[in-house]
């Protein structure tokens, strides 16, 4: 193209007359749908955030950042805060080693593996609400299988769990986690069917330890799906909501964000300053969007 | 493949269907959102909307029964759709007050005149349906709140029922712990049962005036008065007077912890009958919430439920006749019947009554003022933040000075935000 020094008039005509509208055409309704349900909403909320609407008012009252200083003095604000971040810290590691760890472990061929698979990866067929539930009733303070056994070895007073404000916000990440443990073994398990069995041959010939295999060949050739699985942990622990909407309902300090947005904007008809929220946890999520799209980025202009 | 085509085919007529039905029968049919999801209340609403359909078939009601905490949460959905549910299931006071001040709720002061309704309600519940001279409310039952007790384990210990003073609760407490019973059950998963212990404490400790303008955030929260009201309550904690860890139970598991003798008393609300085990129901009584200051008047909560007609209703002809059956004389006796509700209406027959029952209303009419709630008499947000207050005192009773002065700023913007609308 860049051989061509000017083009004629006509030449121009006919090229325009050349674009092929048929791509564009098959965009459009996706791109419609886009703009309609997700950029839309977006620039909506981020107006709603400067509002003091209350959800059934026909006109909000705009109020600039009054909603946003009030956020930053909300102890409420906080503490979900650093209860996401508290989740988001233990979700990227804890599960994420035990995961890889239960991988590798089943990725050899013994006898009864599939049960054992089958049986960390059933939690995630749950849905949230019901992990929440049956967890509540573990951690039940009275009848709760965990105290039910604490008591049985003798303890005289066991702990309150989700009663207790020290330690809710744990016992609710845990439960979490749980979950999340069979996700990332499948994840795992998957990368490493595609790991080359003649680079581990390989390195097996020229007498690297166990150790070494793992550190220096296999967890090399499982980093995009490393990759992967800190993304959606991170995505996880950021919308954490259902756990604690149903194990504490945000009592004993163990709000988070989302939960917190929604109690705001549809128990107390704060739909401001629930869309503050919004936008905070939209702002947190976009520092790890930047993160991976950088780091995508560099690796593709690597290539 | 062709399984799955079919699976669709199937799947767009039955939506055709429902749209087409719908269309079709949106004329006629009156649309009713309950919120009595609790098994009781549900049959007693079933049986009412059954009792109507049979004797009005031309116009019959759809009754949709949602979850009561999830209820709440939707009513803001429901009021502003179009068209809006007709016939809805809500509460008197600031709750009711929220969506009238927003025009999402219809006046159905024609009905009142042409039924003659002010002759049949008593003053106090008209009162509670008016709105600047309209009628938006119907109040059709309320319920008393009472320390429930179990007499058999008051007997075990000698502590004689009713207890009538401050002190003697703090004794009775002691009593029970030296015996090893919990004291009082509570399930404060929800707060709201922890609400209603700051509601008497503080209605008993300054009066019922105080604690209204303090709800209608006339009053501050840091007034000695209020502070003196949590430090009363804290003498409960003192002396251990809840079960422990209650904040990991609703108020339905919490009422285990009683019904299986390991706690004698539950502060709670008339329609604990409804989940206590009928067989054990010989061994649960109640008296009126103990007094503190014998100069003030005395307070009860007493919640006043009921139904309104959306703005946005589409059939606001047929809600109209369908709330008056609601507020008939032939309904509400069967809800008293049934369950014990108490008659908003004078025309209800109450000599039938249980002696539990009798007692109740003669609770409430000894009462010098009837309060509806915590969380009914204040605005939703103030609520909120209360009652996450009165959480997080439980938890650190010695962080009462910088919860108060939290709840002072909630407090401020929320009557300047008042009187600005």
């Amino acid at each position: 193209m860049a051989s061509i020094a000017r083009p004629r008039p006509d030449e121009i005509r006919r090229s325009r007359g050349r674009i092929n509208w048929t791509p564009y055409l098959f965009l459009l309704l996706p791109l419609a749908l886009y703009l309609v349900w997700i950029i839309g909403p977006t620039f909506y909320t981020m107006y709603l955030s400067m509002t003091n609407w209350d959800g059934v008012s026909a006109n909000p009252t705009f109020i600039g950042l009054a909603n946003y200083e009030r956020l930053f003095r909300d102890r409420t604000f906080q503490e979900s805060f650093a209860n996401n971040i508290r989740w988001l810290l233990v979700f990227i590691t804890v599960p994420t080693m035990i995961g890889l760890g239960l991988a590798m472990v089943f990725n050899t061929e013994m006898r009864g593996g599939r049960w054992y698979k089958i049986s960390f990866y059933a939690p995630l067929v749950l849905s949230g609400p019901v992990i929440g539930l049956i967890w509540a009733w573990v951690y039940n303070p009275r009848a709760g299988l965990i105290n039910a056994f604490l008591r049985g070895v003798g303890v005289e007073s066991p702990p309150g769990w989700l009663a207790d404000r020290d330690l809710a916000i744990w016992a609710i990440i845990f439960a979490a986690a749980w979950r999340q443990v069979g996700y990332v073994m499948v994840l795992y398990l998957a990368g490493l069917k595609n790991v080359d069995p003649q680079l581990v041959e390989a390195a097996q010939i020229d007498g690297a330890t166990r150790f070494q295999l793992f550190r220096r060949v296999i967890l090399p050739l499982l980093a995009p799906v490393t990759t992967i699985v800190i993304i959606i942990s991170v995505i996880d622990s950021l919308r954490a909501f259902d756990l604690v909407a149903i194990m504490t309902n945000g009592g004993q300090r163990t709000q988070v964000l989302a939960n917190f947005m929604y109690i705001e904007a549809f128990n107390n008809y704060q739909m401001g300053y629930g869309a503050a929220i919004a936008v905070m946890l939209f702002a947190i999520m976009l520092v790890f969007i930047a993160w991976y799209l950088w780091r995508s980025l560099k690796e593709e202009l690597d290539y | 493949m062709l399984h799955f085509k079919k699976h669709h085919l199937v799947l767009v007529l039955v939506l055709f269907i429902a749209v087409i039905s719908s269309a079709v029968a949106q004329d006629n049919v009156i649309t009713f959102s309950s919120y009595n999801s609790d098994p009781v209340p549900r049959a007693t609403t079933e049986d009412i909307v059954a009792l109507w359909n049979e004797q009005n078939p031309d116009t019959p009601v759809e009754l949709s029964t949602v979850a009561h905490e999830d209820f709440k949460q939707a009513i803001r959905a429901y009021l502003t759709a179009s068209p809006a549910p007709d016939v809805l299931t809500w509460f008197a006071g600031n709750r009711a007050r929220f969506f009238i001040d927003r025009d999402l709720i219809m006046d159905f002061s024609s009905m009142w005149e042409a039924e003659g309704l002010e002759d049949v309600y008593a003053p106090g519940f008209s009162a509670l349906a008016t709105v600047d001279d309209g009628k938006y409310f119907l109040p059709t039952s309320y319920y008393w709140w009472a320390i429930y007790y179990r007499p058999s384990l008051f007997e075990q210990v000698g502590i004689e029922a009713p207890i009538e003073t401050w002190d003697d609760l703090l004794a009775a407490c002691d009593t029970f712990n030296a015996a090893g019973i919990s004291p009082f059950s509570i399930g404060t998963k929800f707060r709201w049962p922890a609400a209603a212990w700051f509601d008497y404490i503080n209605m008993r400790l300054n009066g019922p005036q105080f604690h209204i303008d303090l709800m209608l955030l006339k009053e501050s929260y840091t007034d000695p008065r209020v502070k003196a009201a949590f430090e009363t309550w804290g003498q409960m904690f003192e002396h251990n007077c809840f079960i422990p860890d209650a904040a990991a139970y609703d108020w339905n598991e919490a009422l285990d912890i009683m019904v299986q003798g390991e706690a004698a008393m539950y502060l709670m609300g008339a329609f604990i009958t409804d989940s206590y085990p009928d067989e054990l129901e010989e061994d649960l009584d109640f008296f009126r919430f103990p007094i503190i200051n014998p100069d003030v008047p005395i307070g009860e909560d007493a919640p006043t439920d009921g139904y309104f007609i959306a703005a946005n209703a589409a059939n606001p002809e047929g809600a109209m006749t369908f709330l008056n059956y609601l507020g008939s004389q032939e309904v509400q006796q069967n809800a008293f019947n049934e369950q014990g509700r108490l008659p908003t209406r004078t025309d209800v027959d109450i000599s039938g009554a249980t002696p539990a029952v009798q007692k109740g209303i003669e609770l409430i009419q000894s009462a010098d003022y009837v309060a509806q709630f915590y969380d009914r008499d204040t605005t939703p947000e103030m609520a909120d933040s209360g009652m996450n207050a009165m959480m997080d005192f439980w938890s650190d009773p010695s962080s009462l000075d910088d919860l108060l002065l939290e709840l002072e700023d909630d407090r401020i913007r929320l009557a300047a935000e008042q009187a600005t609308e």
